[in-house]
């Protein structure tokens, strides 16, 4: 699988985790670190490792980019409440920075780089369903997994855009992923319908369903096979909660009014995300050409507007993968060009009741942009602020994919106060 | 740096009839001040209190509050009017995880379905007895010149 090269020079080169935060005391220092940490990766120590407890902690892990069987956790919580998704499936892998290293100081785990504590972490912790087995005979932890408070599911782990040559997003590793392993494509429903009954037995636990997966572009209009498949596994989620609805999201591919429709009056889905990606339409043809061949950048936004009259205001949104915007050749050449963009459609986005999510861009082993670099922490830190702002101007709550259920933006994080 | 409560104290907090609030403040510096009953102390002699609600105002200011180490503020006032104030530092929001959970199932039992947010976990820093005659004879003994002359005449 190709890998990034080290580059030996990468802290010359920008301004420093710590600086960063004096830069911008105004901003929750746990959420940079976070961003940082998302951004690098992490490594173990002997010592940390020791401290890991398979009958405690969430270590195997699947989904659709990938799978970890090692000892290592799949992830980190901060003593805030913060999640830091740590790169499970790419631990260990080669990165062009240097990863934060989880070590043991005066008994307690921390997060260090370059001998410096930088805060005390967590492992994430697995769920009561893990260890056990459907009646298919299917390990539940293959089935799903679980975030500190939502239940995730993957239920296709392929996706069709890397069917026609030249389609895929070239930061995903979906596809890589999927020809690697010998994973079944597609969840059988029954399997899922069980693991979510058994996750529910536990107290506490999740706040959310989530429901994502590889583009399924087949059926009699376009995503309509896509439609079908999580319809019917809504529907048998539902049969555990009495009223009509119930806390979930699905991300999606963007789906056209008559599908959205459909999800919304046939399950008790409650809110739904199709990720844009880029937001901008120039880099978004570059990046995702099959979503821009099959769908298209302008056609996706109206498509989420769409959503909003459909679902309601605060329970659409759409994700990035920030970062991806600035990938060489084609995107922007400085990172002030690059916020500027961001942020501006950003707004277009909001006007449209439509929020927006990022995700800190990880160069995935096996994707088109494996040898990618990612901007700054600074840039990072920027997008994620104005992103938490625009949604403060227009008056949007981020329930839907706040700290405690997705956990992987560091603007929603910032959105908590 | 953490102080340690005492033993006295430590027994008005796991008193149910004692009252006890919460002061907060924003990252504007604008206070908050609500009741809380779940308020106790734990084996580690930190402040913990349940918050119910995700997206109440002392939730938001004590995240603010653990993020740019702001310090809170407890009072709590006793059957017999003894009074003392904690400030502190909050060090830990449980959100998730077995502690989460067990504390969830406890909320659950002591007060029926209701949910759970965060279980916070605040580090003592100060302890100040608040007790109304205590402070009054304090007073009296450093401040002899204040007060009211009409209580100085002999009838």
């Amino acid at each position: 699988m190709a890998v990034a090269e080290y580059d030996r020079e990468w802290r010359k080169k920008e301004l420093s985790l710590r600086e960063v935060i004096n830069k911008y005391p105004h901003i929750s220092p746990f959420v940079i670190i976070k961003t940082d940490v998302q951004r690098r990766g992490v490594i173990y120590t002997d010592a940390a490792l020791e401290k890991v407890d398979d009958s405690i902690h969430q270590t195997v892990h699947r989904n659709f980019i990938g799978e970890k069987v090692d000892k290592t956790p799949v992830s980190l919580l901060l003593r805030d409440g913060t999640s830091i998704l740590s790169g499970g499936t790419y631990q260990g892998m080669p990165t062009k920075r240097d990863p934060f290293i989880v070590d043991v100081v005066d008994g307690k785990i921390v997060l260090t780089d370059e001998n410096e504590v930088f805060e005390e972490v967590e492992y994430w912790e697995k769920p009561a369903f893990y260890d056990k087995f459907t009646s298919s005979g299917k390990p539940m932890w293959q089935v799903a997994w679980a975030r500190p408070q939502r239940i995730d599911i993957n239920p296709n782990q392929y996706c069709q855009f890397w069917e026609t040559p030249g389609h895929g997003c070239k930061y995903c590793a979906i596809a890589a992923a999927y020809k690697s392993s010998d994973k079944e494509q597609f969840l059988k429903i029954e399997d899922i319908a069980e693991t979510v009954a058994e996750a529910l037995k536990e107290k506490g636990r999740y706040t959310n369903i989530l429901l994502t997966g590889g583009t399924i572009l087949d059926g009699k209009e376009l995503l309509d096979d896509e439609v079908d498949y999580y319809i019917a596994i809504l529907k048998r989620i539902g049969e555990n909660f009495g009223g009509k609805k119930f806390p979930s999201q699905l991300i999606g591919t963007a789906f056209n009014e008559q599908q959205l429709r459909r999800l919304y009056e046939e399950t008790g889905l409650m809110t739904y995300t199709a990720d844009i990606e880029v937001l901008n339409e120039e880099k978004f043809n570059w990046i995702c050409p099959g979503k821009a061949a099959k769908i298209g950048y302008r056609e996706w936004k109206e498509r989420l507007y769409k959503a909003v009259d459909i679902f309601g205001r605060g329970n659409v949104n759409t994700g990035l993968v920030v970062g991806t915007e600035m990938a060489t050749p084609n995107g922007f050449e400085t990172e002030e060009e690059g916020i500027e963009a961001i942020l501006t459609e950003a707004e277009e986005l909001c006007k449209h009741g439509v929020s927006t999510v990022g995700c800190v861009w990880t160069v995935a082993p096996g994707s088109i942009f494996f040898n990618q670099k990612t901007p700054s922490l600074e840039y990072y830190v920027r997008i994620a602020e104005g992103l938490d702002q625009l949604r403060r101007k227009y008056g949007f709550n981020i329930d839907m994919d706040n700290y405690r259920r997705c956990g992987n933006h560091p603007d929603t994080d910032l959105s908590r106060i | 740096m953490a102080v340690v409560i005492g033993d006295g104290l430590r027994a008005l907090l796991q008193d149910k009839n004692t009252i006890k609030a919460i002061a907060t403040v924003d990252r504007e510096g604008r206070p908050h001040v609500v009741y809380k009953d779940s308020l106790h102390i734990n084996n580690e002699g930190n402040l913990v209190f349940y918050e119910l609600i995700e997206s109440s105002q002392t939730n938001k200011n004590l995240v603010a509050s653990i993020w740019f180490k702001q310090k809170v503020a407890v009072n709590i006032l006793g059957n017999d009017k003894t009074s003392y104030q904690i400030k502190g530092t909050p060090y830990k929001a449980i959100i998730a995880g077995r502690e989460f959970q067990k504390h969830y199932e406890l909320v659950q039992e002591q007060l029926g379905i209701m949910d759970l947010s965060t279980v916070w976990v605040i580090e003592p820093e100060e302890v100040i007895e608040e007790t109304f005659e205590k402070r009054r004879q304090e007073e009296e003994k450093a401040h002899p010149l204040l007060g009211h002359l009409d209580r100085w005449v002999v009838k």
